[in-house]
């Protein structure tokens, strides 16, 4: 295990090194002054000079780099161009923001995709299996932004139940500490926690259950056809001969296994959602990282942009090599993949 | 396994005893109105900038101004300063401040002491005085007074004691008070300042504002919201509310569907062609006359609009009745005069223009052109004096083509069309103007003054000395009827030049709740929350 860690780290750090070698680059690729670029002070500002020096402009690539590494690693991610507002504590909240919605919105799609899966592959090329797919086709086939405007056209409009835009109803008051809404509601000193909480979950509906259908679709597919080509393996069969009934064999031996390939896809669908959440929250304001980036690169904010980029793909990293040890752990024949 | 089964267990009660309805009373929401406004505010400060969704979001909210302008009666009403008085004919102005007005007492600011003279003369100095400490802090430009002329008007604020001050100008001028009564003629606080550059943060004077309006700010997220709290020692009848948020919504059908699932309580600028979607039992469409108007200016300086017979034939080529048919839907007033009906210097015996084809094409042999071509220049962004410039231009151009006058459409970036207009570049434009106070002077002076030649806003690039003599004579009066008689010699000159073709007087949209009651939408801009109130359901169906 300890050798199976510690490649996996290995190429992590490659990988974070590599993103981080990318982002200071952009500094120079985008127009406009580096230096500027990096911190979003102006060349006219006081501070400007001061900051030179500490970020060593005048030294060659490499110290540059190192620079730019130790402010990155001390959170001191410079300001934002058009708001002036510090980007870390902005980062942190916009990435709070969007890992609720997504994280709802993994869980809804694995609590329905896993069990229709398995369903659909217990009922193989039956009237079930066949609608089961056949929905799933669908649901995965339906562009995000179309799915969002109907929703919102039926359930918001027409029905007049959900919400369609924020996190809270602002009058609540209550002040972003964290970023995630329902973490900040239970942070917060209002008199009102309890309302404000259930209006934070009727915001947070419609955008988790858009975002979470993609993945619960995917989802739905891999553990059918794992699950399918578990039943046909000769040791269920055995299992089978041995006098285990149907419910029994699915638990115990034909899930856990074919949970093992699906898990091999989940950074795959973690990408996904990751991507689609940047649609969602922009349609939804939802003030995520998403919506943050969309905003930046209308407004040719780099500091911002940078950051947006480096948090998304450093996320998607961190994730990948998360479910890696996990299955490492879990699985020990992966180690010797 | 069944440790974590019952934590998922216990999450889920207290999740659904937070759902349970009724377990606490849901205040906040009566007590707040959520306006969602088209954009963020460029600054809390709106003497830094003339953007109407800046002066939407700080102004009438946040400052009050010495004096104010009450449209109804027509008059300059008492704010900050209690009553005043032109002295040495009307080269100088004294005001009585009005005692126990408190500044906002927010987090990060305790005034110690209440509103006097020493605020006016900061506040003044700040735009006017270029070696004042805070005139350069936010960039050091302030587009309203210069445009107006504000800045070398005046001469000298002086203190002349604690509660009395005396503003001296360099001549008289009538449309000074009306100037001093707008968005931007706002009163901020020395002590504050004072503070602030005693610790170095001079710039936070316009980003944590203070004020004495009726609202004092409490925190703004860029894209998000910008949130207000009622002022509680506010020295005049203030909100029946204690929150006003503004939520940021540009999108305009985004706004418009938050209207209707109850997000919003207040939108601006609905688009005209969905009113309809906003026809319900639980919404009011508002909608005002604004001072505003569109028009078709001519080059003057170009052959061969430097023809008045030219000009005169090509205004009576054009159905305008049809283009606000079908541009504005029906909802504007036809122009008679680059003055809305509400001025009170309009005069209803303006121009008469009234589409005539056979009229237009004799008047044009006259001119000795039997065919013409021209070309329209049509502003290429959405206005509230002109929703579609590009779409007006073509149904001129198909009417130009009746009595046989080749119309081209040109259309540029908003910012290179204004650059190379200033520069005289066109033949005809399709442009329009907002004014930004009650007084006639702000439609004459800036759009077609000789000045204003040289300036850039002068479209039609004319300059008659007859008239600009009349323009100066009339603000140096303060005689409302002398100065009435001169705006209308004014009207008369320019029906006879038709320098430019007033097309419309557009509407200002609004739609809200019927629960909300009280916002005001002055009518020369901005819009002010200070009686707005809200009503439950059930006190609206009670009444």
């Amino acid at each position: 295990m300890i050798r199976y860690l510690s490649s996996r780290l290995f190429v992590f750090i490659i990988a974070f090194f590599l993103l981080t070698v990318f982002t200071f680059s952009l500094n120079f690729f985008f127009p406009g002054d580096a230096l500027t670029n990096m911190t979003g002070v102006r060349t006219f500002s006081d501070y400007y000079p001061i900051l030179s020096e500490a970020r060593g402009t005048d030294k060659n690539i490499a110290l540059q780099y190192i620079n730019y590494m130790q402010h990155l690693l001390s959170g001191n991610w410079g300001a934002s161009l058009s708001s002036g507002d510090y980007v870390f504590k902005q980062a942190y909240q916009h990435l709070f923001a969007s890992l609720e919605l997504i994280i709802g919105a993994l869980v809804l799609a694995v609590l329905i995709g896993v069990p229709s899966g398995v369903l659909a592959a217990t009922q193989f090329r039956g009237p079930i299996d066949k609608s089961v797919i056949s929905l799933a086709m669908a649901g995965y086939s339906i562009p995000v932004f179309w799915l969002a405007q109907l929703l919102i056209l039926f359930f918001a409009v027409k029905l007049d139940w959900l919400p369609i835009t924020g996190q809270i109803n602002p009058l609540y008051g209550i002040a972003p500490k964290s970023g995630a809404i329902l973490l900040d509601i239970a942070l917060s000193h209002s008199d009102y926690k309890a309302a404000a909480f259930q209006d934070a979950l009727k915001h947070l509906i419609l955008p988790v259950i858009i975002l979470s259908i993609m993945p619960m679709m995917l989802l739905l597919r891999l553990m059918r056809n794992a699950t399918q080509e578990m039943l046909q393996k000769p040791y269920v069969k055995a299992a089978r001969a041995r006098g285990l009934n149907e419910f029994q064999v699915l638990l115990k031996h034909a899930v856990p296994n074919a949970t093992q390939s699906v898990l091999q896809q989940v950074p795959l669908i973690f990408s996904l959602l990751l991507s689609n959440s940047i649609v969602i929250e922009s349609i939804f304001n939802w003030p995520g990282i998403g919506n943050w980036l969309v905003r930046a690169i209308f407004e040719r904010d780099f500091p911002v942009i940078q950051a947006c980029v480096l948090i998304i793909a450093f996320t998607i990293l961190l994730f990948n090599l998360i479910v890696d040890l996990y299955r490492g752990w879990r699985f020990p024949i992966v180690r010797h993949e | 396994m069944t440790k974590a089964l019952s934590l998922l267990i216990s999450a889920t009660t207290i999740l659904l005893a937070g759902c349970e309805p009724g377990t606490e009373k849901v205040t906040p929401l009566s007590e707040g109105i959520i306006y969602c406004s088209e954009g963020n505010p460029d600054t809390f400060n709106p003497q830094l900038i003339t953007s109407g969704t800046t002066v939407d979001a700080t102004a009438a909210q946040l400052y009050d101004r010495l004096i104010d302008y009450d449209a109804e009666k027509q008059a300059f009403v008492p704010a900050l300063a209690k009553r005043w008085e032109p002295l040495d004919n009307g080269t100088r102005y004294r005001f009585y401040l009005r005692e126990d007005v408190k500044f906002h007492s927010t987090d990060y600011f305790s005034p110690t002491r209440d509103f006097n003279a020493e605020d006016v003369r900061f506040s003044f100095n700040r735009w006017l005085d270029e070696t004042s400490l805070y005139h350069n802090v936010g960039g050091g430009s302030y587009p309203f007074f210069s445009a107006t002329g504000l800045d070398k008007l005046i001469q000298k604020v002086i203190k002349v004691d604690e509660m009395t001050v005396d503003i001296v100008l360099n001549n008289a001028d009538s449309s000074f008070l009306a100037n001093l009564a707008t968005d931007f003629a706002i009163i901020l606080s020395a002590e504050y300042a004072q503070q602030l550059s005693v610790k170095d943060v001079p710039y936070l004077i316009d980003l944590k504002p203070i004020g004495t309006g009726p609202y004092r700010f409490e925190s703004f997220r860029k894209d998000v919201l910008i949130r207000y709290t009622k002022h509680p020692e506010y020295w005049r009848e203030g909100p029946g509310i204690e929150q006003l948020v503004y939520s940021i919504t540009p999108n305009a059908n985004k706004r418009m569907l938050k209207l209707v699932t109850g997000e919003c309580d207040v939108i601006p600028y609905p688009l005209i062609s969905e009113l309809q979607a906003l026809n319900r039992d639980d919404i009011v469409v508002t909608n005002e006359v604004s001072p505003n108007v569109s028009f078709w200016a001519f080059n003057t300086k170009k052959p061969p609009f430097d023809d008045p017979l030219v000009r005169q034939a090509l205004s009576h080529a054009i159905n305008r009745q049809a283009i606000i048919d079908t541009i504005y839907y029906g909802n504007a007033e036809l122009a008679r005069s680059i003055l809305p009906p509400t001025s009170w210097a309009y005069d209803n015996q303006g121009i008469q223009y009234g589409y005539d084809p056979e009229k237009a094409r004799k008047l044009l042999e006259e001119a000795g052109y039997e065919q013409l071509t021209i070309n329209i220049w049509a502003m290429p962004v959405q206005r509230v004096y002109n929703p579609n410039a590009r779409r007006m231009a073509e149904l001129m151009q198909s009417d130009l083509a009746q009595v046989g006058v080749n119309a081209r459409i040109v259309s540029y970036e908003w910012n290179t069309f204004r650059r190379r207009l200033s520069r005289g570049e066109h033949d005809t434009v399709l442009i329009g103007w907002y004014a930004d106070n009650a007084d006639p002077d702000n439609f004459f002076r800036p759009l077609l003054s000789c000045a204003a030649v040289a300036t850039g806003g002068n479209r039609a690039n004319w300059c008659h000395p007859g008239f600009d003599e009349l323009l100066y004579e009339a603000i140096s009066t303060t005689d409302a009827a002398e100065r009435k008689a001169l705006y209308q010699s004014a009207q008369h000159i320019l029906n006879q030049q038709l320098p430019l073709l007033p097309i419309a007087h557009s509407r200002r949209y609004q739609a809200q709740k019927k629960t909300v009651r009280g916002v005001q939408l002055p009518p020369y801009g901005g819009i002010n929350f200070r009686l707005a109130t809200k009503v439950t359901p059930a006190e609206e169906n009670a009444q």
